[in-house]
């Protein structure tokens, strides 16, 4: 009995041990599935792909069809921001073949050389994207980028519990809202609320600049109930929180789930972003990323990724193929004027480190 | 936790192995001392020449000496994130012990063949993914929830509470996470206790309360020491949960030093923060093991 009693608390151990490890096991499954001699034809190895993307970006169906389609097999791993991509492509630890990084990105890669440029013969589905968003300033030419999926930030309010007409950021960040806010967990889009608000251009981090937002900061932050980039929907379908300044897919899900939702560009502007499809320079397959980038710009399966995602489809024949409903839902798809008014993010390189010391001193205030 | 708890068994024993390891006594222990060398002594000098670089504006790493990392580190804001982040922790020890220990008791005395059982219905839940059960106590806590709708439902209350996203909501999921690793070296202890002891005490006098403090704590105090560093140690550095059902808006250090390494794009400052997060451990570890000894 003795023996036994050990044995169990040893197995609860090594179970309360290994309960964060379950996926190392499942990689050191994987080499049985893979050929005996992955060498033996040569056409083996250029039949691969690997994919480094977002999370809950490009849906599984898609890269299914993909390698039933071409017969390439790809391999998906996944990030949640751009600077923990960032990290895992320059620590050199994995070969990608593509990324999808966000414009800032782009233009900080491409200016260290870590991009490899595009054979634009291969991609001729580019000639899908809406100009508006071709040859932008990260990225003149589109040398190294393709556009995937653009969005915005913007101001979701439940229209049951909120009656104020609210315009403005200054109009979300009130006394009286104290403890029913949601915002992205992101030092960096804070700031750039807190700029956008006083009329700063987003870009301009200098020191002197986040000096002069600090004020405004300290007011809004206390204010705010729940940090969350990944789902902020959650807190307001829950009903935790009444207002939040999400992103725009996340605002469109809102506005399909309940009517109570309302969507609101800020008066100030707000921040655009393009995240778009690259190849690193490190890349072993980039005729398979290229043939990979003209798959996702294609029309149905640039439909397939909005209907999961309904993010700003950059794709104009893509969005031929949304329903009327899709296309006029606001959170997705802002109007031109609007689109006008909105700011693409420039890298700020090291001052990256400062705008999230100005955020979390506050939050401990 | 059996290493810990083993300790001072095996010190008591020294003595009898006082020849020098043989070949065969070392290639016994290479796997061991590989791990060690790998995972802990490799990653921590890692850490710790990091902690003392530079870095560029893509944020890789650039290998000049500075002192800067830690100068910033020891700046009030991050110091705030420290203490709010080591009480939270010692809540979390505190509460752990006062369920955990009676807990532990109960199953370290009850008859044997319960005793499998009862350990067993502990770990059960552990068998599913810790973040999975995070959100599920989401679901469970938060407004629309399962909780506040029994209590609105019930007429306790006439308005929702608010629960998740508090500091309460911060302490729950960690109790609730850390629990077991509070019950599973007091129960190791408890079993082990001889009833004898026990037996004694009252023999010679003692009323229950005074046999509680002054024999059956003694006796137990290994259990007690390891449950505490287990519990205490990784509520310190567990952002997970903290982000999930804080809501973010009381960061932890484990949460900070996690922001340095993404989108704070400053390892050598995360890595001074990690460094000096260590010290912390090393001194509070020495600091139970002195104790252990004195005792």
């Amino acid at each position: 009995m003795k023996i036994n009693l050990t044995l169990i608390s040893t197995f609860a151990a090594l179970a309360l041990a290994g309960c964060g490890k379950a996926p190392e096991t499942k990689t050191a499954e994987e080499p049985k599935t893979q050929p005996a001699f992955p060498a033996a034809s040569p056409t083996s190895e250029s039949k691969k792909l690997n994919v480094f993307c977002w999370s809950e970006y490009i849906p599984q169906a898609v890269i299914d069809q993909f390698s039933k389609e071409t017969g390439i097999a790809v391999s998906v791993e996944n990030y949640a921001s751009n600077e923990e991509m960032l990290a895992k492509l320059l620590a050199g630890g994995g070969s990608y073949d593509v990324i999808q990084p966000s414009e800032y990105v782009v233009g900080a890669l491409a200016k260290e050389g870590l991009l490899r440029p595009i054979d634009q013969a291969a991609v001729p589905n580019i000639k899908n994207i809406d100009p508006k968003f071709l040859s932008m300033s990260f990225d003149p030419g589109n040398k190294f980028s393709v556009p995937f999926m653009a969005g915005t930030v913007g101001i979701v309010i439940n229209t049951e519990t909120v009656t104020d007409d609210i315009k403005t950021f200054n109009d979300v960040f009130q006394e009286k809202y104290k403890g029913r806010i949601v915002v992205l967990d992101d030092a960096r889009e804070i700031v750039t609320w807190g700029l956008l608000s006083m009329g700063i251009p987003v870009n301009d981090m200098s020191d002197a600049n986040l000096d002069k937002v600090k004020p405004v900061l300290t007011k809004w932050l206390p204010l705010i109930k729940v940090y969350d980039s990944d789902s902020p929907k959650t807190a307001l379908l829950n009903g935790d929180v009444d207002l939040g300044v999400v992103w725009g897919g996340e605002g469109a899900i809102l506005l399909n789930e309940n009517k109570k939702f309302k969507w609101v560009i800020p008066a100030e502007g707000t921040h655009l972003f393009i995240d778009s499809l690259a190849i690193p320079k490190t890349a072993k397959n980039p005729e398979n990323a290229e043939a990979f980038m003209n798959f996702i710009l294609r029309p149905d399966i640039s439909k397939q990724i909005s209907d999961a995602f309904p993010y700003l489809n950059p794709n104009l024949a893509a969005r031929e193929l949304l329903s009327p409903a899709q296309r006029s839902n606001i959170a997705s798809f802002p109007s031109d004027d609007q689109l006008a008014k909105m700011q693409t993010f420039e890298d700020i390189g090291q001052q990256a480190s400062k705008v999230d010391e100005v955020v979390t001193s506050l939050k401990v205030q | 936790m059996a290493g810990l708890a083993a300790a001072p068994v095996a010190a008591e024993g020294s003595n009898a192995f006082r020849r020098r390891p043989g070949l065969a006594a070392w290639l016994v222990m290479a796997p061991l001392l590989a791990w060690l060398i790998l995972f802990i002594v490799i990653p921590t000098v890692m850490l710790v020449v990091v902690s003392f670089t530079q870095r560029d504006a893509l944020g890789r790493v650039v290998y000049d000496f500075t002192l800067e990392n830690y100068v910033r580190a020891f700046d009030w804001v991050w110091l705030k994130v420290l203490l709010v982040s080591i009480w939270y922790a010692l809540l979390t020890t505190v509460i752990c012990m006062a369920v955990g220990y009676p807990a532990a008791y109960f199953i370290g005395r009850s008859p044997a063949r319960w005793r499998g059982i009862l350990l067993m219905l502990v770990m059960v839940p552990f068998w599913t993914s810790f973040l999975i059960r995070t959100y599920a106590w989401i679901t469970i806590l938060s407004t629309d929830g399962l909780l506040n709708g029994l209590l609105v439902a019930s007429g306790l209350f006439a308005k929702p509470v608010p629960l998740l996203y508090t500091p309460f909501a911060i302490v729950l999921g960690l109790v609730y996470n850390f629990l077991p690793f509070m019950i599973l070296p007091i129960y190791t202890s408890v079993e082990r206790l001889d009833g004898a002891m026990i037996e004694a005490a009252y023999d010679l006098g003692a009323r229950p309360m005074r046999a509680f403090a002054q024999v059956i704590i003694p006796l137990t105090q290994p259990g007690i020491a390891a449950g505490a560093l287990m519990v205490f140690i990784p509520s310190i550095c567990m952002f997970a949960i903290t982000t999930l059902m804080g809501g973010g808006a009381n960061p932890t250090i484990g949460e900070v030093i996690f922001k340095q390494f993404t989108a704070g794009r400053n390892q050598p400052f995360g890595a001074a923060l990690g460094t000096l997060l260590l010290v912390i451990f090393v001194i509070a570890l020495s600091a139970t093991r002195r104790q252990r000894e004195e005792s």
